[in-house]
């Protein structure tokens, strides 16, 4: 049994990084469409479909992870998307294709395939695997939801801040010329 | 409240405020990185030699009203030519508004583009350049065979062409306004006046 207070904060740290993942799929849907072209996986129409699809499933997997019924639901959506992403990472960097653009963050955070990837994936499957498991049917008191929305906070700026921190790392590669 | 409570809530916020200012520092860290975006290679150089007068041409701006490029006049000139669709230009329009305003005694900025209407107005509307001088039309970039974009051009009071170059970055910006302020076109001239000034 999972305390329910780790079990709502990884459904919420996740619901919102799928919203925001959503959101900027949204607003430049011809950008997404060409990052997964990118990724050479798919083929033509196949492309477009996907690109229209894969935001509003993300939506959707949020919305049922912020439902209390279909948080177990929503959390085995979110690892079995997040296990597609990693698996089509890690397809490219097994094809030696690391210069494209990931198309994990918005536009301004673009950067090319790594390791590292695969690594904050497995963070994120790990937090929806344990969103997915039961939870203990604590009655939550005040301090109970500090908790959860102190540490959501936290999780997503450092979150945010990883993110940039990867962003950064390429082009500190090409200043010191390795 | 129990005192346990009190030093939680109390840990919880350091420790966002401090991932507050992890991530500020991170996004400055990207800032920086391209603010130091490495310079446009270097290109051979066509249309008007540097330190010759400098082809005078009269275009009309988006109000109608005339401008005239190369001729005796109170101040500089610096025409910056750019496009809607070159990102790096637009990336460069703050840092040039504020040179402007900061050199406006010294140098008026005149703004010359060519294409599509509305995306002119859009990049106007973005940059707030309502009020600056903004040429849509090929005869200047024409007459001054500008081939790269964004690429600037400096012009004297007297009329005499400066300095030019492929601008990518504010340091190329403010390279070409030093060179205004300090009447020098390039390092180049620079360290050749220096020994007859020390002399």
């Amino acid at each position: 049994m999972i305390h329910p207070i780790v079990s709502m904060a990884s459904a919420l740290v996740l619901a919102v990084i799928l919203f925001a993942g959503a959101s900027h799929k949204l607003r430049a849907p011809h950008r997404f469409a060409r990052q997964i072209d990118d990724y050479a996986l798919l083929a033509g129409s196949a492309v477009a479909l996907a690109a229209r699809t894969v935001p509003v499933v993300e939506v959707l997997i949020g919305l049922a992870l912020l439902v209390p019924g279909l948080r177990a639901w929503g959390a085995v959506g979110a690892a079995l998307l997040l296990a597609l992403y990693t698996g089509a990472i890690a397809i490219n960097l097994f094809r030696g294709r690391r210069d494209i653009d990931c198309g994990c963050s918005g536009p301004g955070l673009e950067r090319p395939l790594s390791p590292a990837l695969l690594v904050r994936n497995g963070l994120l499957i790990g937090m929806a695997v344990i969103a997915a498991l039961p939870a203990a049917g604590a009655v939550l008191h005040g301090f109970g939801l500090f908790l959860i929305g102190a540490s959501v906070a936290a999780i997503l700026i450092l979150y945010t801040a990883t993110e940039g921190l990867l962003t950064n790392q390429p082009r500190l590669k090409s200043l010191s010329g390795r | 409240m129990d005192v346990v409570v009190i030093s939680q809530i109390l840990l919880w916020i350091v420790v966002i405020a401090l991932a507050f200012v992890v991530m500020a520092l991170v996004r400055q860290i990207g800032v920086l990185h391209s603010r130091i975006a490495p310079a446009g290679a270097l290109m051979l150089d066509k249309g008007v030699a540097v330190n010759s007068p400098a082809p005078k041409v009269t275009a009309t701006d988006r109000h109608d009203k005339p401008v005239n490029v190369g001729y005796k006049s109170e101040r500089g000139q610096l025409l910056f030519f750019l496009s809607p669709t070159c990102p790096i230009c637009k990336s460069l329009l703050p840092s040039l508004r504020s040179l402007g305003r900061q050199y406006r005694r010294d140098l008026d900025v005149v703004y010359i583009s060519d294409g599509d209407a509305h995306a002119q107005q859009a990049v106007i509307t973005e940059h707030g350049l309502e009020e600056a001088t903004y040429v849509v039309g090929p005869e200047i970039g024409m007459t001054y065979q500008i081939g790269k974009l964004p690429y600037a051009v400096l012009i004297d009071a007297d009329g005499v062409l400066r300095a030019k170059g492929l601008v990518n970055n504010r340091e190329h910006l403010e390279s070409l306004f030093e060179a205004q302020s300090m009447g020098v076109g390039s390092l180049q001239e620079y360290m050749r006046q220096t020994p007859r000034i020390t002399q």
